[in-house]
């Protein structure tokens, strides 16, 4: 007994600094007065014009600190750059996680890069919230510290497929795609959305990048007269396809386009009102840009970034920002990195007041947002929308 | 006519001590690195492989051939197809990706071999480069498009290969390994044709040395270096991607050779150490990296043409590289 009681104590001795790096793990990035976040993003090379994306993200967090922070602790952001390419995003998250010691991270533009980020990040087990990036496969499959604060191209698929079946009377839907794997992230979650309601597309087309003519595409459109065309394509293609399809008489076929393109821009491209009259895009948010709902967020952004010239990108990651705040405030002061994880799990319908659709998190689904609104011309004006005919 | 005094036979054996000393020592680096700086020392070693191939070429071969960052992807893509598809583990791929890089080396060389030199092959070999691209983005079913090729998860003796400590070593000994063998290589007979190639090529062919043969296995060997260099990047960042190996890449590997010392093998050292450390270290500049970068790179041309390496020849005879070109 004396042998196995002497054996526990030198179990617990020699048990205790791993104990206590456990301890100091939890509470890593953390004193009395600040959080610091980790936030990665494109602010160099090629597609540093996605580093917007932060933006409204890090005047959320300058609004929470001028209103005192959370539990008194003001959140810190240690921003490295990813140059939207991977080795540069893993050098950056090494960084921030091993050098910069920060509690957590939250940000990352590039689908690709975050990707690559993840088993590096899922690995070292801090809590981590993708606040722009969309591809599907960061954060499915489930990993204990990883959360999607935005829709994932999964989401958006289905959002423009249910879009387009709320329209009355509406069987007969054609697509029409680039041939690429963007198109393919949404083309393909809203063709398994069609199956589920029992509906096949009539009609499958391709238009690849590049293309200025779309006349083939569209006489083959004119035979099957289809209800609702799915579009993926991108913003230039768009405008190229709608002039085609009113140019042979098919204007009033409505289309459902995806988040890589803007209303009021594929407007401008065209030219001509009566070519986008029946265009609807999908749109994350809970009004236009410039719409009422927005001016807060808008207003937020200037006070912190006065130079900012707002655009779609800009408002991306507030939301999750939101959700972030929420959770450490419910955790309470004595924060730890599995405390917050677990508040995050805990986040149901969170009603970010920007996004069109709420943030849930469960121990079983890190993928927050599950869907998107509409916009499209309503008599004439850029209006969101639920569903057909039904205004946000 | 050549200043340079060369070595004596004193200094050339101390210059081979120094060869193997460097990495003796450098096997105490994990020593003193966080899992950052071993990551970035990791890309460094990737770095200096990818600069030997491309310097062999241009520099040594005198081929104005852009054809390096085709090899570097067809390595990696090679090496994570092979593990990842294939279930062959990847201390094996890292020779097979070293054998299609050299596969991309053959195919690069016909267009010199048929006699196309100069912008002529500039443009060539990159849109070589440019196809490749084109290969891993629409093969989907092969090298997963645009959403790239991850490496999957393996174990040697026990640890994880996501280890950076652990990849540092079989870099490391991937990298002496080649450095060695190419140093090797270009002191034998074939080096010197090598050489003679670049000065004349029509004389070197009147001295009944095969130019041809000389030109193919230069490009062959290139792409093995470099092939093997992408085996190792696969590793590093565990996922490959094609924007990985596009125009940015083949800029960067190029100013690290100029930077170094065109034709220079510890050119090719030093441009890669100084080319891959620098970015992060300016890190702490956002938005002023890319600035700094480009004044730095203009900075060291302008003051030393001929590289950093031409800085340490002047230093001491035991840097005389004997294949190394001595004025541009």
């Amino acid at each position: 007994m004396k042998t196995f009681a002497s054996l526990l104590a030198a179990f617990a001795v020699s048990a205790s600094p791993l104990l206590a790096q456990d301890d100091a793990w939890e509470t890593q990035g953390l004193t009395d007065d600040a959080i610091t976040i980790g936030v990665m993003g494109p602010f160099s090379g090629n597609a540093s014009s996605y580093s917007k994306a932060l933006i409204g993200m890090m005047a959320y967090y300058d609004k929470v600190n001028a209103e005192g922070g959370v539990h008194g602790r003001q959140l810190v952001a240690v921003q490295e750059d990813t140059a939207c390419d991977s080795a540069k995003g893993l050098a950056a998250a090494k960084k921030l996680i091993s050098q910069d010691e920060v509690f957590m991270l939250q940000g990352n533009s590039c689908s690709g890069v975050a990707v690559a980020l993840r088993p590096t990040i899922e690995e070292a087990g801090l809590p981590w919230i993708v606040a722009h990036a969309v591809s599907d496969s960061i954060s499915d499959p489930l990993a204990a510290n990883i959360f999607h604060g935005v829709p994932t191209g999964r989401a958006n698929g289905r959002a423009m497929a249910q879009f387009v079946l709320s329209k009355p009377d509406t069987t007969n839907v054609a697509i029409i795609e680039h041939s690429n794997d963007w198109a393919h992230s949404y083309s393909n979650p809203a063709r398994d959305y069609l199956e589920e309601q029992g509906v096949t597309p009539s009609l499958e087309l391709t238009m690849e990048r590049g293309q200025t003519d779309a006349t083939a595409q569209v006489l083959k459109l004119r035979q099957e007269q289809p209800d609702f065309i799915i579009a993926a394509l991108y913003e230039a293609e768009t405008a190229i396809f709608l002039r085609d399809l009113k140019k042979y008489g098919m204007g009033d076929i409505p289309v459902m386009g995806t988040a890589g393109t803007d209303l009021e821009n594929t407007l401008k491209r065209t030219g001509d009102f009566d070519t986008v009259k029946n265009y609807y895009v999908i749109h994350s948010y809970v009004d236009n840009l410039d719409g009422p709902l927005m001016q807060p967020w808008g207003d937020m952004i200037h006070e912190y970034y006065p130079e900012e010239e707002l655009s779609t990108f800009s408002f991306v990651s507030i939301g999750s920002a939101e959700a972030l705040v929420a959770a450490l405030e419910a955790v309470g002061p004595e924060l730890t990195r599995s405390k917050l994880m677990a508040a995050l799990e805990e986040v149901r319908d969170f009603d970010t007041g920007i996004l069109s659709d709420p943030i849930t998190w469960t121990p079983e689904d890190h993928q927050g947002v599950k869907g998107s609104a509409v916009a499209g011309f309503v008599d004439g004006e850029p209006t969101v929308l639920k569903a057909w005919g039904q205004p946000y | 006519m050549s200043q340079t005094k060369m070595p004596s036979a004193r200094q050339r054996r101390l210059r081979s001590w120094l060869f193997w000393a460097v990495p003796a020592v450098l096997l105490l680096l994990p020593l003193a690195t966080n899992p950052y700086t071993q990551f970035i020392a990791n890309g460094i070693l990737i770095s200096v492989l990818v600069t030997l191939g491309f310097t062999l070429v241009i520099g040594n071969l005198g081929q104005l051939a852009f054809a390096n960052t085709a090899f570097f992807g067809i390595g990696a893509y090679a090496s994570a197809i092979l593990a990842a598809k294939l279930g062959v583990p990847w201390l094996l791929t890292i020779p097979l990706a070293g054998a299609f890089g050299a596969l991309g080396g053959f195919l690069a060389s016909s267009a010199a071999l048929r006699g196309i030199r100069s912008y002529y092959l500039a443009i060539i070999t990159l849109a070589f480069g440019e196809l490749m691209r084109w290969a891993y983005l629409h093969a989907k079913p092969v090298t997963g498009g645009t959403d790239g090729m991850p490496m999957p998860r393996e174990t040697l003796l026990g640890t994880s290969l996501s280890d950076d400590t652990l990849k540092f070593y079989i870099f490391l000994a991937v990298t002496v390994l080649l450095v060695k063998a190419t140093l090797n290589l270009m002191r034998s007979r074939f080096g010197r044709a090598v050489m003679a190639v670049r000065e004349n090529e029509v004389a070197t062919a009147s001295l009944a040395i095969p130019t041809a043969r000389v030109i193919l296995v230069t490009f062959m060997w290139s792409g093995f270096v470099v092939g093997c260099a992408g085996a190792l990047f696969a590793r590093h960042v565990g996922h490959v991607f094609p924007e990985s190996f596009g125009m940015l890449h083949l800029i960067a590997s190029f100013a690290m050779v100029l930077v170094g010392g065109l034709g220079s093998v510890l050119g090719a050292v030093l441009g890669a150490v100084l080319l891959t450390a620098l970015p992060e270290y300016l890190r702490a500049f956002p938005g002023m990296e890319e600035l700094f970068f480009g004044l730095i790179v203009a900075g060291v041309l302008v003051a030393m043409p001929m590289g950093l390496a031409s800085l340490l020849r002047r230093v001491s005879p035991i840097f005389v590289e004997r294949f190394y070109r001595e004025a541009p």
